[in-house]
């Protein structure tokens, strides 16, 4: 089930990290959403971020990304070209798509040809040529959320961030779409973070994973390992059980 | 807190309020100044968009002209109206054109054409900047690095700077034509009278103040609906809220300062 790839080469210490994250905490307002929170992303490697629902992994990547403020810890990032897939799209509306894709495209100074050529490979990479001059409100949801898609990847960005990227998409588009995480991956040697709920997503792109819980990482394996894992918040999680640690501390 | 709670709390600290209220003034007032000054930055390195800054003034123009257009017929006639009475009993019939164009191109045009601009596109600039806010579409242009205030602030602007004196001088033209129906159907007075006293009695200067007027109303429309736009965070009914304020703001601000300008080039030497 798990793809093979050389970048488990990538940790051995000799190659330096994409993104690195250290000790971010964040409140909001009175409440801590993050405590204490560290990791690192390497070139060529997908981490998946997982954690019930409202315990700041959107945060983190909107850290990531510089849209919120971390109120302590440091992030470096190792690229000035980052993408991001927003949990809920976010594409202009009084845009069309092609035009969405052209807007990430304008610091690149493209002439006209180039520009089309790139917009329409990556609308037919997400299935979504014919749907070019749609608005968004024209647009299902999932057709949203591939535009979305096509729009993070469209400068071929070396470090990714996936919010939900496979959630509301039915199954072929959502294999579509992970193997082109994994495609990206590999060809540009890109650094992402997935979050995701979705089993399927995590076990087919994820090199590792991290399971954000109050605050804290509190597991930390790869894919498999957590099918077989003993702590008890990997275990809740993996098989979705009520019985657990996750929703002792529930709002 | 609940609210009732709050308002009972606030009822009883009616100073902490206004105190809070007048902070919130100021910070609004330095929102918009940067956001000013950021604008004019962008212009003068003339990094402008114009596609979007040619469908921006299509925008203001369609959406404010007819309501432009209501509003300096009727303040037209009713104050012609007032003035020819007044005239026609001190026996001043022919002076009603420049009475009454003086009125227009110095106050009424711009202020006019400025609420009705307010009201129309201010509100829309406001709910939609808004909309981007909370739906994460500014977000989403923030990690594509395009700059917000380049990208949606700077065509507004310049549309508005462009269509502000268009519409004022609109304004105007109407008023007068609604001055002319007054004069000739109360008052008698014959068209060519009327216009030659327009004539006799407006000047360059009061051209330069109408089109100054009209900049400056075009500038406190823009910048205030998009500093509030784009500083509103929350959920839907943050988009009526800031709505609501952008018109406030920018009317208030707006009689301030076409009395300004009066004051300025008016005032009794
Ligand atoms: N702007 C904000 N102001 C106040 N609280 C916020 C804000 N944004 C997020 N929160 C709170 O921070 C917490 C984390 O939010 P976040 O969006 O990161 O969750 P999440 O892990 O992405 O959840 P989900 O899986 O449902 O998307 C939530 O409890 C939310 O209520
Ligand atoms: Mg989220």
């Amino acid at each position: 089930m798990v793809r093979q790839r050389q970048t488990s080469l990538t940790r051995d210490g000799s190659i330096e990290p994409m993104v690195e994250v250290r000790n971010l905490e964040k409140w909001f307002g009175e409440k801590r959403i993050l405590k204490d929170v560290s990791f690192d992303v390497y070139p060529g490697e997908i981490l998946g971020l997982v954690g019930k629902s409202g315990c700041g992994k959107s945060t983190i990547l909107k850290i990531l990304c510089g849209l919120l403020q971390a109120d302590s810890g440091s992030v470096s990032m190792h690229s000035e070209e980052v993408g991001l897939v927003f949990q809920g799209s976010a594409l202009l509306n009084s845009y069309t798509v092609k035009q969405n894709l052209a807007i990430a495209l304008r610091r690149r100074k493209l002439n006209k040809k180039d520009e089309e050529r790139i917009i329409y490979e990556k609308l037919e990479l997400v299935g979504l040529r014919g749907l070019e001059d749609s608005y968004p409100t024209q647009l299902s949801g999932g057709q949203q959320k591939r535009t979305s898609f096509a729009r993070a990847i469209v400068n071929d960005p070396k470090i990714i961030f996936y919010d939900e990227p496979t959630t509301g998409l039915d199954p072929v588009i959502s294999t579509v779409i992970e193997d082109y995480m994994n495609d990206l991956e590999g060809r540009l040697n890109a650094a992402s973070i997935v979050v995701t709920h979705q089993l399927s997503t995590w076990t087919r792109t994820a090199d590792r994973i991290i399971l954000l819980h109050d605050g804290e990482i509190k597991w930390e394996g790869d894919p498999e390992g957590a099918m077989i894992s003993e702590n008890p918040y990997i275990k809740q999680f993996a098989y979705a059980k009520r019985e657990g640690p996750l929703l002792d501390s529930a709002v | 807190m609940t609210t009732s709670a709050r308002s009972r709390n606030n009822i009883l600290r009616p100073f902490d309020v206004m105190f809070e209220q007048f902070g919130k003034c100021c910070q609004l007032i330095g929102q918009c100044l940067i956001l000013l000054c950021r604008t004019i930055g962008y212009i003068l390195r003339g990094d402008i968009d114009k596609t979007e800054t040619w469908r921006q003034c299509y925008r203001i123009g369609v959406q404010s002209w007819f309501v432009v257009a209501i509003t300096a017929l009727f303040t037209g006639f009713a104050m012609s109206l007032q003035i020819s009475r007044e005239l026609v009993m001190f026996g001043a019939d022919t002076a009603i054109g420049g009475v009454v164009s003086l009125a227009l191109v110095r106050e009424i045009g711009p202020i006019t054409a400025g609420i009705m601009v307010a009201g129309r596109v201010g509100s829309s600039v406001a709910a939609e900047l808004t909309t981007m806010m909370i739906t994460e579409q500014i977000d989403a242009l923030k990690v594509m690095r395009v700059d917000p205030v380049q990208f949606l602030v700077v065509p507004r602007f310049v549309a508005a700077m462009l269509m502000m004196p268009a519409l004022s001088v609109y304004a105007m033209a109407l008023g007068l034509i609604a001055g002319i129906i007054i004069a000739y159907t109360a008052a008698n007075v014959p068209v060519a009278t009327f216009l030659d006293s327009v004539k006799q009695t407006i000047l360059d200067r009061d051209f330069g103040t109408h089109f100054l007027k009209a900049w400056l109303n075009a500038i406190i429309i823009i910048i205030v609906s998009c500093a509030i736009g784009l500083r509103t965070r929350g959920g839907a009914e943050d988009v009526g809220i800031a709505t609501t304020r952008t018109i406030v703001w920018a009317m208030t601000l707006l009689f301030i300062f076409n009395y300004l300008v009066t004051a300025v080039t008016y005032a009794p030497r």
